[in-house]
């Protein structure tokens, strides 16, 4: 069979193909018709041809353009036809009920000891700054200091302000933008054999824990602890999540077992990518408390404090138990 | 085959068990789409910088919190519309698609732009660059963790269109390279000035029986016999 008695012969079915492929993808005429005028039966039968038409194309050595429009009619198809419909309400509800807990509760070693390398330096560094208040300026500048004493003094109209408004907003924008950057650096920082991910989580458990060690020390305690105290449960839990997935995937290097190092970095990307899911929708919540409950002056502590107590308890209620199977 | 050496070309095997060609894309065209990216993302932040002047106090928190999703989710939205492009990455002709040429998932999307904090280290996105110009598929890290690959969306190759030339026999029995040697010389030479066109055809005449000429008339007998090989026999 010649190239062109070929061509010939399939064409009809190519530019239907071609056709129908075009309206699923929303391409050039695909607006004026609807996607349902295609029929899922006839595209597969219409894909599978145009595979075989291919391959004989290829192996008798037919003209470019020939095989370049086959390669882009199977390359199309195979996207529509193979392609996971993953989005949707359905989806976002099993990740919310039981992807995301149960994934946490799937790498609970790896939270443990995330956690332990966040908190041990904010407590170790917290008591030693708490007694000894000038070590504050061996991890932040004085400058830092200064404006985190002013932020949280008791004489300031609201919690977490400074004296104009401008620069106050500045500063809550800078805090949610700095703590998603925290949280996603620990998360990367695992592609470096997870070191990045333990360097990012204890330098941060640091630096927080000797600015409350600091803040406590100046007898601001009640300002500050009020201030943080709910949407923390929702931020350091993310932070600490998301060093959990980052030490999936340095594990993963490290220790790749019967696999190669770059499949098991995949599959542990693909792993923990559901963390990711969770943490970002924590840093969202964490952003939204942070901006209309924690810094309201006007709430009362006590509100604030049990808010905190509800919130804590809620969020270790989430990653203990839903999402197990009912028995 | 040789062309295996010099070519960047990955192929992805379907379930129908044939090849698709991925042509990954590498530093520069990637480049120019983040540099584009980018100058897109400072004119929305101007724009928007400049909407919540007017709006003092809350205007400027969402400000805020309107970068920080321009900074790191800017690339997810974009790349899991059909196109499975950014508008920088769509203007060089690029775009993002599984390892095994599907469409990008949301997880591989995500895990790719979060790691971006990895591949942006020291400075500069320095561990990218490294990677990439290791890497015969031009991966990122992010790529790399996620199996996604950045791909070009190729022109269509144009058809032959040899006008009015007569069809000639070849002169003996040519083996399917060879007639898809001659085929392609007649794709290529509307693009060819004559006198390489002729060069060239020259090289070919052994199928048309004019070894050791060349001019007008060979280059026209060569061109027949791709009439031929295509199919044209009068």
């Amino acid at each position: 069979m010649t190239p062109l008695r070929f061509e010939q012969t399939y064409q009809d079915e190519w530019t239907e193909l071609e056709a129908s492929l075009g309206r699923v993808l929303g391409r050039k005429a695909g607006w004026s018709a609807p996607r349902s005028s295609v029929s899922g039966v006839r595209v597969a039968a219409l894909y599978r041809r145009a595979c075989e038409n291919l391959a004989l194309a290829q192996a008798r050595c037919y003209p470019a353009y020939m095989v370049d429009r086959l390669e882009r009619l199977t390359s199309d198809g195979h996207q529509v036809i193979y392609q996971r419909r993953i989005f949707g309400i359905a989806r976002l509800k099993a990740i919310v009920a039981v992807d995301f807990p149960s994934a946490v509760r799937t790498h609970a070693s790896y939270v443990a000891v995330a956690a332990a390398v966040f908190v041990l330096p904010a407590v170790v560094i917290g008591l030693l700054v708490y007694s000894r208040p000038e070590l504050i300026l061996s991890v932040v500048s004085s400058d830092t200091a200064a404006s985190f004493e002013e932020m949280y003094s008791t004489s300031a109209t609201s919690i977490g302000r400074t004296r104009t408004a401008a620069t106050d907003w500045m500063m809550f924008g800078f805090y949610i933008r700095n703590n998603v950057s925290v949280a996603f650096q620990c998360f990367a920082g695992g592609l470096f054999a997870g070191l990045g991910t333990l360097f990012f989580l204890a330098y941060n458990g640091a630096v927080s824990g000797a600015v409350a060690g600091y803040l406590t020390e100046r007898g601001l305690s009640p300002t500050f602890y009020s201030f943080i105290a709910t949407h923390s449960a929702f931020e350091l839990t993310a932070i600490v999540l998301s060093g959990t997935a980052g030490l999936r995937i340095g594990h993963a290097l490290v220790a790749p077992g019967r696999l190669t190092r770059l499949q098991s970095l995949v599959l542990a990307a693909r792993d923990s990518a559901v963390l990711l899911y969770g943490v970002t929708a924590m840093l969202l919540v964490a952003a939204a408390v942070e901006a209309f409950w924690s810094s309201a002056a006007w709430l009362p502590k006590a509100a604030k404090y049990a808010s905190a107590v509800v919130c804590w308890t809620a969020v270790l209620g989430y990653f203990a138990f839903q999402g197990r199977r009912a028995r | 085959m040789p062309t295996d050496v010099l070519d960047t070309v990955v192929s992805a095997e379907t379930p129908e068990g044939i090849l698709l060609k991925l042509r990954p894309a590498g530093l520069s065209a990637r480049f120019y789409a983040l540099g584009l990216d980018w100058a897109i993302r400072l004119m929305i932040m101007y724009v928007a910088a400049m909407a919540a002047a007017f709006m003092a106090g809350i205007g400027i928190a969402f400000l805020f919190i309107l970068f920080f999703a321009l900074e790191w989710f800017y690339p997810v939205a974009f790349e899991l519309t059909a196109s499975g492009a950014t508008p920088g990455k769509r203007v060089f002709g690029l775009k993002v698609v599984m390892d095994n040429g599907l469409p990008v998932t949301p997880a591989a999307s995500l895990t790719r732009n979060l790691l971006r904090a990895a591949d942006f280290l020291p400075f500069g996105y320095g561990f990218a660059i490294v990677s990439m110009l290791l890497r015969r598929d031009f991966k990122r890290l992010g790529d790399i963790a996620a199996a996604t690959i950045v791909v070009y969306e190729p022109p269509a190759a144009s058809r032959i269109d040899l006008g009015s030339i007569a069809p000639v026999v070849p002169v003996r029995t040519l083996a399917p390279q060879d007639q898809a040697a001659v085929v392609a010389l007649a794709a290529r030479a509307p693009r060819l000035t004559a006198d390489r066109l002729d060069e060239l055809a020259a090289l070919a005449a052994t199928v048309s029986g004019d070894a050791g000429h060349s001019g007008p008339e060979v280059t026209r007998r060569v061109l027949g016999v791709a009439q031929w090989a295509l199919g044209r026999r009068s």
